[in-house]
């Protein structure tokens, strides 16, 4: 079976969502041709292994950002009954867009997929699964880390084809982004700290973290309290606000019953304590009893190789 | 409660059953969000025009008050953005017709009182006060240009009103007051003093009920007016996010066409009271949702003796009756608003449902606090300030006393007020 | 000029969902809402309105109870409201439910289009795109403002680096991402007229849209996967595996 895989990138390159699409595409027996769009990335993904080929879609439409105009251009060269791309902003835009030009469905941020074409996701934000069987050619997006990626070692062939298409939109105005920090209410990511943090200056540790994984950063009424530098707008709990993040990060905080209020539905918790009792183990998927001195300078390392 | 360390090396102690079910339970707690109590679903019984202007207030209350209140409590301030939201929103004077007013029916406007008193009994006596006993006497006794003159702007927020019935020395005694006003030819002269007044202080104008010939009338004061002072009053352990005040007219003189012209005597305090009480009824029981959900939500979440004390029979002894209680006042007010709307109520049936709603709203507000133990006393629950503000709401527009003089004398016929015949 | 906005009824994203006999049970959820993001698309086209005049047409596809929301729409403004009427969201695929959009909006005149980015319930993201390619359009994705420009429109969109303005000309669909703007409430008088608005209760048939058969059948739906119990770590060295598990396990960064 040929699929067809648009790759994933950057203005840097391919991120590794890309090798998990490849990754995917042969765990259900198919044949995967990666195209890349403007070309970024065309010798990296040759690399990846289980790769047939490899196409650099190249042409002006390119140069500008518009998820029609790209899937029009990459339109030509996609083959086969199955497309797969990123679950990502712009894969999903471009992938719903060559979706409705070829007039065949689309399910996107797929996190299963098996042979018939059975494919699963989350729905009503993870609050639910939902399996379907879809018949004929269709584009299906996959969420990013759900699939494994094919190893490195692949040799494909790569071709270069020459294909634009009308772009409808002309950037006016770049706006380089705002260094304001999202709030923990809008945030899918939140690091909280508490009275533990010792001193209101160490929530800069927490703010390093929180621009590495584009986390908000939020607090404890203890430490909103303790210390006045600490503003009532990051504070969390039965007072402050309530969060529901994918992955809240509570950093010295014991987990007063009133805290604990305002971020138990969160997704996943990590809780670092160095109070092996301290009642936020509780409630947390994953619990590291150490001090915050300790834990930060090494969630910073690791967060770095991702 | 989410399954956590805590929960699964219970479960793996080889726990109880609840345990696993309550921590399958836990997977999808969502409740954060408010969840009014509807148990015997009051909900199917609305108009969707009465349910959109109830989820427009709801919305608003969890966005402005909620987030806002303690802060409010603590300054001793009725914020004035609330003002200025409230007259945005419309609902000023709600069940008035005409006059820029909003026209809604009686269950809409019941249904706004109970979602302002969930957030704070401070923000739905504003509305009261603007709206029932304000605004209703112009619109009900006041000559046309009274009505022209005053009530947009009354009802857009622009002015605030207040009431002044209740005197230091005459609370539920009225008819006795002393303030008296003596016709001077081109104007009246005010004197007198009034007290407990919700909104004094910030009011653009006070509808007062003064005697003149020894005849209880209604006069508009201005704030302006010479003679006319309102001193707020301190030192409230209740109703704190609102303004209550003294009214001072010392030979205040106000021109002759304030005088309301179409009420003489009782009948036109009195008649607006009615219109806040009932109000009052449905706040309450805002008020009791607001108790109820933090108590639940607290009781799911509290574990002592290794088990959520949800879980322990005295509690859901103490939760069921909420339940019940709440249940009944939702019904009683409910059926009330019909008979507003259809007009068969009589004065007594709001006095059952004010005494009523009221009393089970405090009574709930202390089991409350109680099964919040020690958490019951922080501003981080609603509890104490709602337990506080009912106290007020206990004794104000009526004692729950005199409202049960009131039943006394319609099940007797013999009043019971004073020792005269 | 007719400005489309595309609505999309779901649960509200506080209420609980629960699966029942291999389905979400829809009965069971205590609030449904205007999915978020199409609230920020709704009041960009408002305001879209108050400065260049024009009609604010509200359409959605969904079974009868998403005729609420477009009175909710009418509360705050919209003009004129539709609602194509289906039985269940389950039963169609994106290629019947953006025919019946795009007919729609043909129906009703609409060359400039807003949307959510992607709804609350799948939170898929296809119908803006999707439709602008059925209507021959240009979708700007991501935004977050718009407005009127020199014949056309300018619109604030997130890139990879930032934010950047973009213009371009109808047809075109906005998808919206939270928007800057503040939402407006809804007041007395804007319920009191929305009650009195008339809803357009259309079907597929009726927008000349032949349906098909659906290429895409729900097989089941399911509660979420169970996650693994707690776990607890002695020491910082034990960061390196926690943060591999919130990777590889909870898929969460």
């Amino acid at each position: 079976m040929d699929v067809t895989v648009i790759a994933d990138s950057t203005d840097d390159g391919l991120t590794p969502v890309t090798a998990q699409l490849v990754g995917a595409a042969t765990s259900i027996g198919g044949n995967p041709t990666v195209l890349c769009p403007g070309g970024v990335g065309a010798s990296e993904a040759a690399s990846i292994s289980g790769v047939s080929k490899v196409i650099s879609v190249e042409g002006d439409c390119f140069g500008t950002y518009e998820g029609g105009a790209w899937a029009t251009a990459l339109d030509s060269q996609a083959t086969g009954d199955l497309v797969l791309a990123a679950a990502s902003p712009r894969g999903r835009d471009i992938a719903a867009s060559l979706a409705a030009l070829r007039k065949i469905p689309i399910i996107q941020d797929a996190t299963g997929l098996e042979v018939g074409l059975v494919v699963s996701r989350p729905i009503y934000s993870g609050k639910a699964m939902e399996t379907s069987n879809v018949e004929g050619p269709c584009v299906i997006t996959l969420r990013a880390n759900a699939f494994d990626a094919a190893p490195d070692g692949g040799t494909s062939e790569v071709s270069t084809v020459n294909q634009s298409a009308d772009v409808g939109l002309a950037v006016k105005e770049a706006i380089a982004k705002a260094s304001e920090r999202l709030d923990v209410t809008e945030a899918d990511i939140i690091i909280s700290g508490g009275r533990g943090m010792g001193e209101p200056s160490n929530f800069s540790h927490l703010n390093e973290v929180a621009d590495m994984i584009g986390a908000a950063v939020g607090a404890s009424r203890a430490a909103v309290d303790t210390w006045e530098e600490i503003p009532h707008s990051m504070q969390v709990g039965q007072t402050g606000k309530t969060v529901t993040p994918s992955l809240y990060i509570a950093v010295g905080i014991s987990g007063a019953i009133q805290h604990l209020a305002g971020m138990k539905t969160s997704k996943y918790i990590v809780a670092i304590n160095k109070d092996p009792d301290a009642p936020i183990f509780g409630v947390a998927d994953y619990g590291i009893v150490a001090t915050w001195e300790d834990a930060l300078p090494a969630l910073k390392t690791e967060l770095a190789k991702l | 409660m989410r399954r956590g360390l805590l929960n699964a090396s219970r479960v793996k102690r080889g726990g109880a059953s609840w345990q696993r079910s309550f921590a399958l339970r836990g997977r999808d707690r969502s409740d954060m969000a408010y969840e009014a109590l509807d148990f015997y679903d009051i909900d199917a019984l609305l108009t969707e025009e009465e349910k959109m202007v109830r989820d427009m207030v709801r919305d608003w209350v969890d966005k402005e008050v909620i987030p806002n209140i303690e802060d409010a409590c603590r300054d001793g301030i009725f914020p004035d953005k609330w003002r200025v939201d409230l007259g945005e929103m419309g609902i000023l004077g709600a069940p008035l017709k005409g006059y820029g007013c909003p026209g809604l029916s009686y269950i809409a406007y019941g249904l706004i009182c109970q979602e302002l008193e969930r957030g704070d009994s401070g923000v739905r006596s504003f509305a009261s006060v603007q709206g029932s006993l304000a605004m209703y006497p112009i619109w009900d006794f006041g000559s046309e240009e009274q009505k022209n003159h005053y009530l947009p702007r009354m009802a857009s927020g622009e002015l605030i009103g207040c009431f002044g019935l209740t005197e230091p020395d005459y609370g539920s005694n009225p008819g006795d007051m002393i303030t008296r006003a003596e016709d001077k030819g081109d104007y009246y002269l005010l004197n007198g003093a009034k007290m407990w007044i919700t909104n004094g202080t910030i009011a653009d104008l006070a509808v007062v009920w003064a005697k003149l010939d020894g005849v209880i009338r209604g006069f508009i004061v201005e704030k302006d007016d010479p003679g006319f002072s309102a001193p707020e009053m301190t030192g409230k352990h209740s109703l704190k996010a609102s303004v209550t005040s003294e009214l001072v007219f010392q030979d205040c003189m106000i021109p002759k066409d304030r005088i309301l012209p179409g009420v003489k005597g009782l009948k036109g305090p009195f008649s607006c009271l009615n219109n806040a009480r009932y109000g009052i009824s449905w706040g309450a029981v805002g008020a009791a949702q607001s108790c109820f959900n933090s108590t639940k939500e607290y009781a799911l979440s509290r574990i002592q003796f290794g088990h959520p004390i949800a879980s322990f029979q005295l509690i859901q002894n103490k939760l069921s009756w909420m339940l019940r209680e709440i249940t009944k006042a939702q019904l009683l007010a409910y059926h009330l608003g019909k008979k507003k709307d259809d007009g068969t109520w009589i004065p007594e049936h709001i006095s059952l449902a004010k005494m009523n709603n009221v009393d089970i709203a405090l009574e709930i507000a202390r089991m409350s606090r109680d099964i919040h133990g020690a958490n019951g006393i922080l501003d981080e629950y609603p509890i104490m300030r709602h337990m506080a503000n009912l106290e007020s709401v206990k004794t104000y527009e009526g004692t729950h006393d005199i409202h049960n003089l009131i039943l006394g004398r319609h099940i007797t016929g013999i009043q019971s007020f004073t020792r005269e015949p | 000029m007719a400005i489309g906005v595309l609505l999309k009824q779901v649960p509200d994203t506080t209420a609980k969902i629960g699966v029942s006999g291999g389905r979400v049970d829809e009965s069971a959820v205590s609030k449904w809402s205007m999915s978020p993001y199409d609230e920020y698309a709704l009041e960009s086209a408002l305001k879209l309105k108050e400065s260049g005049g024009g009609d604010v047409v509200a359409i959605t596809c969904g079974p009868a109870r998403a005729g609420k929301m477009l009175t909710d729409a009418a509360a705050v403004g919209a003009d004129t409201l539709m609602h194509v009427q289906i039985d269940s969201h389950d039963s169609i695929d994106s290629t019947q439910i953006q025919s019946i959009l795009a007919a729609a909006l043909e129906r009703a005149g609409c060359n400039v289009v807003f949307c959510g980015k992607q709804a609350a319930d799948t939170n898929g993201g296809s119908t803006g795109p999707g439709v602008a390619m059925l209507m021959g359009a240009s979708c700007v994705s991501h935004v977050s403002e718009v407005s009127a420009d020199a014949g056309g429109y300018l619109a604030l969109r997130a890139s990879s680096g930032g934010d950047e303005r973009v213009h371009v000309s109808a047809p075109c669909v906005f998808a919206f991402d939270k928007g800057s703007e503040e939402l407006r409430r809804p007041n007395v008088r804007g319920i009191m007229m929305a009650k009195k608005k008339v809803i357009e209760t259309v079907s597929p048939e009726d927008l000349g849209v032949s349906m098909g058969e659906s290429r895409v059948t729900v097989v089941s739906h399911s509660p979420p996967p169970e996650k693994p119990p707690g776990q607890k770590f002695e020491g910082a060295d034990s960061v390196a595996t926690v943060v591999s598990k919130l990777r590889d396990e909870a898929n969460v960064i």
